[in-house]
């Protein structure tokens, strides 16, 4: 009796609550429409979005004005950064943002499965982009070029190399940080989408898609900056 | 999203390996400082093709579209004064 009265009062409350669930998607309270939703939830993660471009922005500026300063120490060290393995990784990283994209559509036009399948590679290319990541690391600490550790270099070119180094570092760095927290979420999404559990909808697709977009595009300045300064 | 076909996102993709391999291709020509030039200008070319086609900012409504170009405002005055004292001092 007690269950079931227990039970009663939580159908009362649901219904309360969110009239209309079985017709149209979850809303929050703050909402009117899933239109509505959408359209905040989108301008909220561009409006985070244009926060990392000018936190990564500093970086890329502290990097413009040490390679004006250092231009033929640049140059040197760039030569020692591995090309085939950073080729290899912007191909790698431009692949899963086309899955992304495709999971995205896949949710919006309501094929669940398609989207998890998308969402999987997706997450699989971005950990084989850390793997590959991790091994450059190996690499770079087997050639002397990881400062504060075991730095070695050209006295003649040292300073600047140095510098260029610690730069490279840092910001591949902050983007494996990134990288692995879009894994993270991109995994996440993908079992709760597959579990239909909550908080899974083709809106959070969306949004860990502008997310997984924008990462991809600071590698797409770094790949220049670190793997093609001077190569003639 | 809905209304974009997957062609697109395939040629999309295609044309960023493309923009890849022809940045990389570049390095290798000894253009001196244009070398520079020419990267980033490839770089900017890749990201607006990720941001317009990927990101959806080309159908996108024009309020996101300016929370996106504002992001880039603040960058450009950050290099553009912060540049005008760094290349302007003396030695």
């Amino acid at each position: 009796m007690k269950t079931a009265g227990a039970q009663a009062l939580s159908t009362v409350r649901t219904a309360a609550t969110r009239p209309r669930t079985a017709r149209r998607p979850r809303v929050a309270e703050q909402f009117e429409t899933a239109v509505q939703q959408r359209a905040a939830a989108t301008l909220g993660m561009w409006v985070f979005i244009a926060t990392e471009t000018l936190f990564f922005g500093a970086l890329f500026f502290a990097y413009a004005i040490a390679r004006i300063q250092a231009p033929d120490d640049f140059a040197q060290a760039s030569r020692h950064t591995n090309l085939v393995l950073g080729t290899a990784n912007t191909a790698i990283l431009l692949s899963s943002s086309l899955f992304m994209a495709l999971s995205v559509r896949a949710a919006a036009l309501g094929t669940r499965q398609a989207a998890v399948g998308f969402l999987v590679i997706t997450a699989a290319l971005g950990l084989s982009f850390t793997g590959v990541k991790l091994a450059e690391y190996a690499l770079d600490y087997r050639e002397h070029l990881v400062p504060l550790v075991d730095f070695a270099f050209d006295p003649r070119h040292a300073r600047g190399a140095l510098v260029f180094f610690g730069l490279y570092f840092a910001t591949t760095g902050l983007h494996l940080v990134h990288l692995s927290i879009g894994i993270a979420l991109v995994l996440g999404l993908a079992w709760r989408l597959l579990a239909r559990r909550p908080g899974a909808s083709a809106e959070h697709v969306a949004i860990a898609g502008l997310y997984w977009h924008f990462v991809d595009i600071v590698w797409i300045f770094l790949y220049p900056c670190l793997y093609l300064v001077s190569r003639a | 999203m809905r209304g974009d076909r997957v062609s697109a996102y395939v040629w999309t993709w295609l044309g960023l390996l493309a923009l890849l391999a022809a940045s990389c291709a570049s390095s290798f020509v000894p253009l001196g400082r244009l070398n520079a030039f020419v990267n980033v200008g490839i770089a900017l070319a890749k990201a607006l093709l990720v941001a317009l086609v990927f990101m959806h900012l080309r159908r996108d409504r024009p309020i996101v579209r300016l929370v996106a170009v504002a992001g880039l405002a603040w960058l450009a005055l950050l290099f553009g004064l912060s540049l005008a004292d760094f290349l302007t001092r003396g030695p």
